[in-house]
């Protein structure tokens, strides 16, 4: 896995406009993804990852835009782009697979159209013998057999679906998948499956994927590296092993604690006290500080920065781990 | 990590914020005031629509005080084009002559009274002369004298050969610059028709007043309109309660019925109940109110299936609630919005229909002012009198649009479904 | 064979067409639902003719008096009264009715020589029908079409100008708008006749041989007289098929609106598909299911627009004919026009609802 950084989002801000006021979903987010890794993106429902997502493909619905920031993808500046030239992109090097297998595909187009249709989007000069074989190589190596594609999408199950919409992002050899939520609708067993897929195709077609769940196992289970998000800013960002063995910020540590673990079905499930915050009166200072069970007085006047932690390997944004304060307590 | 791992999914903050409860904290007014800033062109659409409403229903209840004249009276000249003066016989003097009309001419002698040959003044001014005389008591003698031209009319009038004199309003008014002091006195009929008098959108066939007749229609209209629909609503809300609610037997029978009156061309129906019934308000609203049963069935019992599958009703139920109580305080409720959007679109359609009904010839007794009857008059004048056909159906099309207005604004206020996020 | 009864083989021969191919090639579940939606129909007709015997017959009012007023002399009023069935008991009279009515023999008209009613329908309906049938098409192309460009476009000035427009359609009466045309295009610039289906001096020249006179003057060649159909064409179909055309684009916007929200059109659009790909293939192909289905209630809409479209043109059709017997207080002829409005309707509705389940890939029983 080389160290090469295929996407940057830099301070990135999304407002949404509400009849009371911008709402800032993501405010002032850094996140680098490395070519070839897979990036598990964790969070609660609606801390904005899924606006993250979907800005970084600058595909965000009509009353929202990005206010501030840089979005850096193969050292290619995304922001400058027109319109046309990121269609281009879209399909062509970034593909993206939504939560819901069952209404991401057009029900009334079969199978083999929605490929077709993507290949001659990007290379108009594809003769249709050329997509269906790319198709057929695609949905076999995705273990759908051929003559499905002939099928309408109603007719497929949705773990068949879900593969359908990967071999969408493949049929142009994206170099970025992003998933968003790709399993959620899936049971377990069709999402272990998926997710050995995936990763195994990670090999095979040199992909680089964000992953973005509220699923902590999913991250745990295909994950190199996650990112933790929390009411539109990023809590934590390091590699899988350390993170979960011990977590630098205290929203990371509550989501661990309040998985239910099988293995130790005699303790009381842990509950994180609170919700998440009301984006538009965001807490001053640290945004966790209403539910953090470590709360300084700095926390509730001052925002803070990204520490590293893990010896240099992560970054947490928490004052707990701010290395000046550590030193004042030994001295 | 080996175990299936799910992190709780936390109540999910919306991006709109929760409003609402700041609207719970206000009075109903400032409530519906602030409104404004979430719904846009719609909560404008509902407030000039209602306002609009508000002011037609006052024009309903009381067009005698907007009307300028008798709806059913002859009160004009035939076929008098919007704004054009009407061309009557007035009666003309010398400023300061102390004649202000033919009463005036009383004194018991023979007045020299000026006409010119070949008009119908002289026959005018002694049938109105006689008709003051029966009125009053008071005879009026009056020696006509005939001119050749209306020069010379108005000649012998300013230079005092003759006391008074008559002549067309229009006639006289193009040349009166050139006699100093003649001045027009008025109609000589003593009519409510004098020279100033103007019929702002014309007059009809029949010298009624066209804008007086649209002020009066809308009586007839809203009565029809919102009574129709209200019967329509009475009935089928009910029924399309009960029937979604028990379902079974009754719910099959009732539904294809509704179904097979609601396929059927509705107008086609209210001609064929209107002919049996005959000629009046009352058969015209039933006869629509059929027509509309079926649309308010078929909302009420939609609705009533799928709320009677919600859990709240679930709850009410499993904690013993009695099924009058469920359909009354649970499916009742839930219904209302619905059927008030219905409602309003539903009143401009039946005056839609109403006017439809009319133009045919069918419903309304033909004494009654109604835009429908003014149109199919207003049909057989089409070549000659434009503003005959084109009044009465902006007067239609304006009601119904500002009812649809309403509707619209407010399907956009209530339906989420097609709510902007 | 009256011509009427070819109307309705006409019409039903491609009805039976599409049952017989559902049948034959549909899932069972397919053929399930088509059989239900048959039996359905039959129902429906007779729902609707006991609606209309209960409206004529049962509401208070005498067809006799009515259309002989009430000094009519005696014995004619009896030999109406008998020749009507009036003095059966209602349930034999109700009988009486619907035998008349499925062996297409609607009786004799009481007015206008006492020609048999059903011949009189078969005459008028090729005009009603040379009416609608382009009204629809106007309506539903051009309505589809620029409520396509509305939804697509929402909250743009196309858009609040389309919906403003297909509100100010929808206002309309669309015996006023056929005035208004007729008064500008007609009166004031002559473009069009003001009135009628042809030219009378055409007219003769002209052979019948189906009575839809565009159709018969295109067979025979008669090019003045295809001319002068079209002409006279032209306003009463714009203002039949404007009224509708609204509609249509109601639907279709509201229809384009939803399905541009739904998953697999954002999917499309993370896949770079052009957007105007998306609206006319994906989202276009989606929203027109529930406006076809639409296409079978509209009918009924058309039929009463063509009532009053008809009255305003004074165009030879059934709708015309309608208003006068009413006039006329024809309670036969009245009966028979509504009833056979009522097997078209439902057969009109029978077809298109087959033809949807057939169509759409996403209909699963």
């Amino acid at each position: 896995m080389s160290g090469e950084i295929l996407y940057s989002v830099r301070d990135l801000v999304v407002e949404y406009d509400t009849r009371t006021g911008p709402l800032r979903a993501v405010d002032g987010v850094s996140l680098d993804i490395r070519r070839g890794e897979i990036l598990g993106l964790v969070g609660e429902s609606g801390c904005g990852k899924s606006t993250l997502g979907k800005a970084m493909m600058r595909l965000l619905p009509r009353n929202a835009r990005i206010a501030k920031g840089e979005l850096l993808f193969d050292g290619q500046d995304l922001m400058s782009l027109s319109e046309e030239q990121m269609r281009h992109v879209r399909g062509g090097k970034i593909g993206m697979v939504f939560q819901d297998p069952m209404t991401s595909l057009n029900p009334v187009q079969r199978i083999i159209d929605h490929i077709t249709e993507t290949i001659k989007t990007h290379k108009p000069d594809a003769s249709d013998d050329e997509a269906r074989e790319r198709a057929e190589f695609l949905v076999e190596r995705l273990g759908i057999r051929k003559d499905r594609l002939d099928d309408y999408p109603h007719q497929l199950s949705g773990g068949m679906r879900q593969r359908v919409m990967i071999a969408l992002a493949l049929a142009l050899n994206c170099d970025l998948v992003i998933a968003d939520e790709p399993t959620t609708s899936l049971d377990v067993i069709v999402e272990a499956k998926f997710l050995d897929l995936l990763r195994d195709l990670r090999d095979e077609f040199n992909l680089t994927i964000l992953m973005i769940t509220h699923n902590i196992g999913v991250v745990a289970e295909v994950a190199d590296r996650v990112a933790v998000m929390y009411a539109g800013e990023m809590a934590e960002v390091g590699d899988v092993h350390p993170v979960f063995a011990e977590p630098a910020h205290p929203y990371t540590e509550g989501l661990l604690k309040s998985v239910p673990n099988i293995a130790l079905d005699e303790e009381e499930l842990y509950q994180m006290k609170g919700g998440p915050p009301n984006l538009l009166h965001p807490p001053a200072g640290c945004r966790f500080n209403p539910r953090c069970p470590y709360v300084m007085d700095i926390c509730v006047s001052q925002d803070p920065p990204m520490f590293p932690v893990h010896g240099g390997g992560g970054v947490a944004a928490c004052w707990l781990r701010d290395p000046e304060r550590k030193r004042s307590e030994s001295d | 990590m080996d175990t299936e791992r799910l992190l709780p999914e936390a109540p999910q903050p919306e991006p709109l914020p929760d409003w609402e409860e700041d609207l719970a904290r206000v009075g109903l007014v400032r409530r519906a005031f602030m409104a404004r800033r979430w719904y846009g062109p719609d909560w404008w659409f509902v407030v000039i629509g209602s306002v609009i409403v508000i002011f037609l229903t006052l024009v309903a209840l009381f067009p005698q005080w907007f009307a300028p004249h008798d709806p059913s009276a002859n009160v004009g000249p035939r076929n008098l084009a919007p704004g054009e003066k009407p061309d009557v016989e007035v009666l003309v003097s010398l400023e300061g002559s102390g004649v202000a009309n033919l009463r005036d001419l009383a004194s018991g002698d023979r007045e020299p009274f000026g006409v010119v040959v070949g008009t119908p003044s002289s026959e005018i001014a002694r049938a109105a002369a006689d008709t003051i005389g029966e009125e009053t008591g008071e005879r009026i003698r009056l020696r006509i004298q005939r001119f050749d031209t209306l020069e010379e009319m108005l000649g012998a009038v300013a230079d005092g050969s003759v006391r008074a004199g008559a002549g067309s309003n229009i006639a006289i008014e193009e040349v009166l610059d050139d006699y100093p002091g003649v001045t027009i006195q008025g109609s000589l009929e003593g009519a409510e028709v004098t020279a100033d008098t103007s019929f702002i959108l014309g007059t009809n066939q029949l010298g009624q007043d066209v804008l007086s007749r649209l002020i009066w229609g809308t009586r007839v209209a809203f009565l029809v309109g919102f009574a129709a629909a209200a019967f329509a609503l009475a009935i089928g809300l009910p029924l399309g309660l009960v029937s979604g609610f028990t379902g079974g037997k009754l719910d099959r029978v009732l539904s294809l019925i509704m179904d097979s009156i609601y396929s059927f061309p509705g107008l086609v129906l209210a001609i064929a109940i209107a002919a049996v019934l005959g000629a009046s308000i009352f058969n015209v609203v039933v006869a629509i109110a059929v027509v509309y049963i079926p649309t308010y069935f078929r909302i009420v019992r939609g609705q009533t299936l799928a709320i009677k599958e919600a859990v709240f009703v679930e709850a009410a139920r499993s904690i013993g609630a009695r099924s009058w109580e469920i359909l009354w305080k649970y499916i009742f409720p839930n219904v209302i919005p619905s059927v008030a959007i219905i409602f309003s679109v539903n009143v401009a359609d039946a005056i839609l229909t109403g006017a439809g009904l009319s133009f045919l010839g069918l419903g309304l007794p033909p004494h009654i002012p109604d835009w429908g009857i003014d149109l199919a008059r207003g049909q057989v004048a089409i070549q000659t009198s434009w503003w005959l056909v084109t009044f009465p159906g902006l007067a239609v099309m304006f009601v119904v649009l500002t009812l649809t207005m309403l509707g619209e604004g407010l399907i956009e206020i209530i339906n989420p479904r097609l709510r902007d996020r | 064979m009256n011509s009427l009864l070819l109307l309705f083989v006409a019409l039903g021969v491609p009805t039976l067409g599409v049952l017989v191919y559902a049948l034959v090639t549909g899932s069972p579940g397919l053929r399930r639902h088509v059989l239900t939606r048959v039996a359905l129909t039959i129902p429906m007709i007779l729902i609707l003719a006991t609606v209309v015997f209960v409206v004529l017959r049962v509401l208070p009012g005498d067809p006799v008096t009515s259309s002989l007023g009430p000094r009519g002399n005696p014995e004619v009023r009896e030999a109406m009264r008998d020749q009507l069935g009036l003095d059966l008991p209602i349930w034999a009279q109700y009988g009486r009715y619907l035998g008349s009515l499925f062996t297409f023999d609607l009786g004799n008209a009481l007015t206008s020589g006492r020609r048999p009613v059903a011949v009189e329908l078969g005459e008028r309906f090729p005009a009603t029908i040379e009416l609608i049938v382009p009204a629809a098409i106007v309506a539903v192309v051009g309505g589809i079409l620029a409520g396509t460009l509305a939804g697509s476009r929402r909250k743009s000035a196309t858009d609040y100008g389309l919906r403003m427009f297909s509100v100010a359609i929808y206002a309309m009466p669309v015996f006023w708008l056929g005035l208004i045309l007729q008064l500008i295009f007609a009166v004031q610039l002559g473009w069009f006749p003001v009135a009628g289906r042809i030219d009378p001096i055409v007219s003769g020249s002209l052979e019948r041989v189906t009575n839809l006179l565009v159709v018969d003057s295109l067979i025979t060649g008669n090019w003045a007289a295809l001319g002068s159909a079209l002409r006279h064409l032209v306003l009463p179909a714009a203002t039949l098929g404007l009224i509708l055309l609204g509609v249509f684009l109601r639907l279709t916007r509201v229809n384009v609106i939803e399905t541009l929200q739904e998953d697999y059109v954002a999917a499309a659009r993370a896949r770079g598909i052009k957007e105007g790909v998306i609206v006319y293939r994906h989202a276009l192909r989606n929203a027109m299911i529930p406006v076809i289905t639409f296409i079978g209630l509209q009918v009924a809409i058309l039929l009463a627009g063509a009532v009053l479209t008809e009255t305003v043109f004074s165009w030879p059709g059934v709708g015309r004919y309608l208003v006068e017997r009413i006039g006329l207080r024809d309670y036969t002829a009245v009966q028979g026009v509504v009833a056979v409005f009522a097997i078209f309707v439902s057969m009109i509705s029978l077809l298109v609802d087959v033809v949807y389940s057939i169509v759409d890939p996403r209909v699963r029983y």
